[in-house]
């Protein structure tokens, strides 16, 4: 297969309601030609219904969906050279491995010797060469996978989607099949559009993210712009673990913002700077610095370790803050000698130029879910009661 | 015209056939018994040609309405008789037998599964033709009541099986081990934990029981004796073809009525009993609890 | 610990019901079969000891089967119904459960509780509805009539084969419907999804992935439906009545008025049986042969 130059598309106020409810709720999306694009949020935030409006599956209430120009809303989904992953496989029970890659083909009416030929080609390509005449039961779910993947991949399309393809499978199959699945892309050029809840499978993979909401976008960028400047609270939230407090923000002060957390004053030089009211800053744990009680500066709030927790590759602090606020913070595990002990008193101090202030939300944004490795961070807290 | 255009956003395009296939299936299947149901009311003698609205083929006409009429009186009386001994007898035996095979590890269970299974793919013409010869040739039972519930409850335990069977597994042995644990006997965890765990299907059983034996035809026609042991089926069956009154829709429409009855009754009581009872929903709830 | 004789001895009544009224009168019908008939009063004696079973009677009734026989074109006929009954159950009940499994959304609850009455009424009830409309002055030949197709009121119920065959599709096929429903609906949205994403139109999709993935589905709610229409004998009596129209059930029960013809009568069971026992085995053996294969019955 030749490397595809084709398969941009473009989602132009796209909008899905179902009875009263919209779960698509007017998007605007680009996603570039060969680009591996991934749709991510929690469940229920119409990155799957998304999906679906481009494979054909539903039909869209209003907007347009173009590919390469064209739209499609109005294309039956057999017609249209897009191709999906299911998150359940879907593979055909009745056929084995070499009648589910070969179907596609045969709608097509491909000739038997080319279809024999692709088939193969591409099982060799996922690396199942030899199990053509195994049944779809017979296989362990990564091999079925990548059956899935097989079986779309043969017929050549300009984009391919996937819904969640590794959701069923172990964290290592995961990571593997995570590997194999970019180097798949990037070997043929094919544009994926990749639907996860999975925040660290996102980064790991794509070229850019979209980080989505109740039906609507909360950011686009690529991995790094998106985990180091979140615009809002919820992709800051989203993504990684975040030190997330309220302050009352004051406005400008010599570039940075200028925020009341409790009784002490920071600067956040990241953001933006204008920014005055309640709202809230967040920092990234590696960020956060430790210092010895004494130690005197700008950024600085007193608090006290509450929990030392040993990650193997890294160290977790939970320290609270003087304010009443938890702050975590990480250190990789360099080899520096560290003793941190429960109880002692600290200073943090959080950096200007890590400090991130972000603005007011325009109407009540969903918290989150809790992530698991959160001891006694607000939100695991305030969820767990619930 | 919005209907119209969701139906074809549908990207398989076909429902508009089907759902007109389906409810025009549906009306087929029921407007003939409602029009049945319809004539029973009917004025005059006739079962085809409507009279006028009245209820004398339920108790009206002194002579011939399924109240006065003795034959037909006869009938409901029998059928629900019947329905009443099978239901007495088949469902302890089909609860048993539905607790013995589920638990059974022995070599038995294989064997008596198969014969249990076996009434069920047994056409009732067969099953009614061996009853009558061994009833008369080899165990010497007169035909008749008794000889028609023995009948009745031999078909009916397969079913009763099924149902308390399928509800066995759903439970799982979990509640009877912790029973067992806490101090229970196996009897003790069975009478205090296992049996009010069935009472749904216990109860479901019950009306299935009932209904097949009140619309129960052939097993019941061959082992009747005499015109006092007809059963509301057995009196359709002969009067159907002659020159009978709408009476004879009465009397299928009062059975029709009770099986819907019995079978409306036992829909609300398991949805009832099922909600009170510890399912997936509570367990939840109690873990979520535990967390907080 | 439990006492293993526990748990069977809850089965044990049970059981012995089954073989005392189930096993036993199962092996009579073949003691009257390969009995004798006694001469003097021309009842069946029936003979218990296998030994010394007589076949007169059976190859007589095996006799009687052959092509221009008294009984082989019963069998024809019997056969005949019942296929062609089958195929216009099929060609009804097939969309109506397609459509119930995967399309209706908010009417399927209504749908399927309508579906379900009719088991809940007697199958004599619903007969004798049939009755009262096919009758000459019932409301079938009237529309007819009416609609200026007759001129006459039509016989529909004097002996009329299509009225027999119209009759069992009416009683037979919710008895369809609910299985098929049944296999319809666990067939995975997505596995049909994926057909059309593949580059299927929604009629090649169902011939290629919906059909074959109910195949085993139809077969048994065939197989469900035909063994019982085959020893059916009252459909007919109360629709036609008539020897013209008359299936084997109807000439079993014909040997079961009478007293001397009850040995004839058990051969022809026993005959209907081991027809039956063939298709039910046959029907096993698809089944068994198609889960090994795919390892996933749809069942």
């Amino acid at each position: 297969m030749s490397k595809k130059t084709d398969g941009a598309i473009e989602l132009v106020e796209l909008r899905k309601e179902f009875g009263e409810v919209a779960a698509v709720d007017g998007i605007d999306l680009g996603i570039r030609a060969g680009e591996f694009f991934s749709l991510l949020g929690p469940s229920g935030c119409g990155k799957t219904t998304t999906l679906r409006l481009i494979a054909g599956f539903e039909r869209p209430t209003a907007g347009k969906i173009l590919l390469d120009g064209v739209d499609m809303a109005a294309v039956a989904p057999h017609r249209r050279k897009v191709n999906t992953v299911f998150q359940s496989y879907a593979l055909f029970p009745h056929l084995d491995v070499f009648g589910n890659v070969a179907f596609g083909l045969r709608r097509q009416h491909v000739k038997r010797e080319e279809v024999r030929r692709r088939v193969e080609a591409v099982l060799e390509a996922v690396q199942l060469g030899g199990y053509e005449k195994r049944k779809p039961a017979q296989l362990s779910g990564g091999q079925q996978q990548r059956v899935a993947l097989a079986r779309a991949l043969v017929l050549e399309p300009s984009v391919l989607l996937l819904d969640e393809p590794l959701g069923a499978l172990d964290a290592k199959l995961r990571k593997a099949l995570q590997l194999e699945l970019k180097g798949i892309q990037e070997r043929f050029g094919i544009t994926f559009v990749y639907v996860t809840h999975d925040q660290e499978e996102a980064l790991t993979m794509s070229d850019r993210i979209a980080v989505m909401s109740g039906g609507r976008v909360e950011q686009v960028a690529a991995p790094a712009e998106m985990y180091e400047e979140p615009q809002t609270v919820f992709v800051a939230d989203f993504l990684g673990v975040s030190n997330l407090m309220h302050v009352t923000a004051e406005g400008a002060d010599a570039g940075a913002c200028r925020a009341r957390l409790g009784d002490f004053v920071l600067r956040a030089g990241n953001g933006d700077a204008a920014v005055s009211g309640s709202t809230r800053i967040v920092i990234r744990p590696e960020r956060v610095r430790i210092e010895p009680y004494e130690s005197m500066g700008d950024n600085r709030v007193p608090g006290m370790i509450e929990r030392v927790v040993y990650l193997g590759s890294a160290e977790q602090l939970v320290v609270r803050l003087a304010t009443g606020d938890v702050v975590q913070a990480l250190f990789v595990n360099d080899g520096t000698p560290r003793e941190f002990v429960q109880g002692t008193p600290v200073q943090v101090h959080l950096p200007v130029d890590a400090l991130r202030v972000l603005p007011p939300p325009a109407a009540a944004v969903p918290e989150p879910e809790a992530k698991p490795l959160e001891p006694a961070s607000d939100a695991a807290v305030q969820l767990g009661a619930g | 015209m919005k209907r119209v255009r969701d139906w074809f956003a549908n990207p398989w395009g076909q429902p508009r056939a089907l759902a007109v296939i389906t409810w025009t299936y549906m009306a087929w299947s029921i407007v003939p018994v409602v029009i049945a149901v319809l004539f029973s009311f009917n004025d005059g003698r006739s079962r085809s040609v409507w009279q006028g609205f009245s209820l004398r083929w339920y108790w009206g006409d002194p002579s011939l309405s399924v109240f006065h009429d003795p034959s037909m009186r006869g009938a409901l009386e029998q059928s629900l008789k019947l329905a009443g001994f099978d239901m007495l007898i088949a469902v302890p035996l089909g609860v048993g037998l539905a607790l013995g095979l589920t638990r059974w590890k022995g070599y038995g269970a294989r064997p008596v599964n198969f014969l249990m299974l076996f009434p069920l793919v047994t056409p009732e013409l067969v099953m009614a033709v061996s009853l009558l010869l061994v009833f008369v040739l080899l165990y010497k039972i007169p035909l008749g009541t008794e000889a028609q519930v023995l009948g009745q409850v031999t078909f009916s335990i397969s079913y009763v099986v099924i149902i308390v069977r399928s509800r066995l597994l759903s439970i799982g042995p979990s509640y009877e081990e912790a029973a067992r644990d806490l101090g229970a006997s196996p009897v003790g965890a069975l009478r205090l934990v296992l049996l009010p765990l069935l009472s749904p299907a216990i109860f479901a059983s019950f009306i299935v029981v009932f209904a097949l034996s009140i619309d129960d035809f052939v097993v019941t026609d061959y082992l009747s004796s005499n015109e006092s042991t007809q059963t509301v089926p057995i009196k359709i069956y002969s009067g159907v073809r002659g020159t009978t009154t709408p009476a004879l829709n009465a009397l299928a429409t009062v059975m029709v009525v009770a099986t819907l009855a019995a079978v409306a009754l036992a829909f609300l009581v398991y949805r009832w009993a099922l909600r009170s009872q510890p399912g997936q929903q509570g367990a939840l709830k109690e873990i979520a609890a535990l967390e907080a | 610990m439990v006492r293993r004789w526990f748990w069977p001895s809850f089965a044990l009544p049970g059981a012995a019901w089954l073989v005392l009224l189930f096993l036993v009168p199962t092996y009579a019908v073949l003691a009257v079969a390969f009995g004798t008939t006694d001469p003097i009063f021309s009842n069946p004696v029936p003979v218990w000891n296998p030994l010394d079973w007589q076949f007169q009677t059976m190859r007589s009734v095996l006799g009687e089967m052959r092509p221009g026989h008294t009984f082989w074109i019963v069998y024809v006929r019997t056969f005949a119904y019942v296929a062609i009954s089958l195929a216009g159950c099929l060609a009804i009940g097939y969309p109506v459960a397609y459509y119930l499994a995967r399309h209706a959304r908010r009417s399927k609850a209504l749908l399927l509780l309508l579906l379900i009455v009719p088991f809940w009424v007697s199958y004599l009830m619903r007969m004798l509805a049939w009755v009262g409309l096919l009758l000459p002055d019932g409301l079938v030949n009237r529309a007819l009539q009416e609609l200026g197709v007759i001129s006459q009121p039509y016989g529909w119920l004097d002996g009329q084969a299509s009225s027999v065959i119209l009759a069992l599709i009416y009683g037979y096929v919710p008895y369809l419907i609910l299985p098929l429903y049944a296999v319809l609906d666990r067939i995975e949205p997505h596995v049909l999804e994926a057909g059309r994403d593949l580059g299927a139109s929604p009629i090649s999709t169902f011939l290629h992935v919906t059909l074959p993935l109910s195949k085993n589905g139809i077969l048994a709610a065939s197989v469900l439906i035909a063994l019982p229409m085959f020893g059916d004998y009252y459909t007919n009596d109360v629709i036609s009545g008539s020897p013209r129209t008359s299936m084997i059930g109807n000439q079993i029960n014909l040997f079961f008025q009478g007293g001397p013809q009850r040995t004839v009568g058990a051969s022809l069971v026993i005959i209907l049986s081991v027809m039956l026992a063939l298709l039910m085995s046959y029907y096993l053996w698809v089944t068994v042969r198609a889960s090994a294969q795919t390892e996933d019955s749809l069942l």
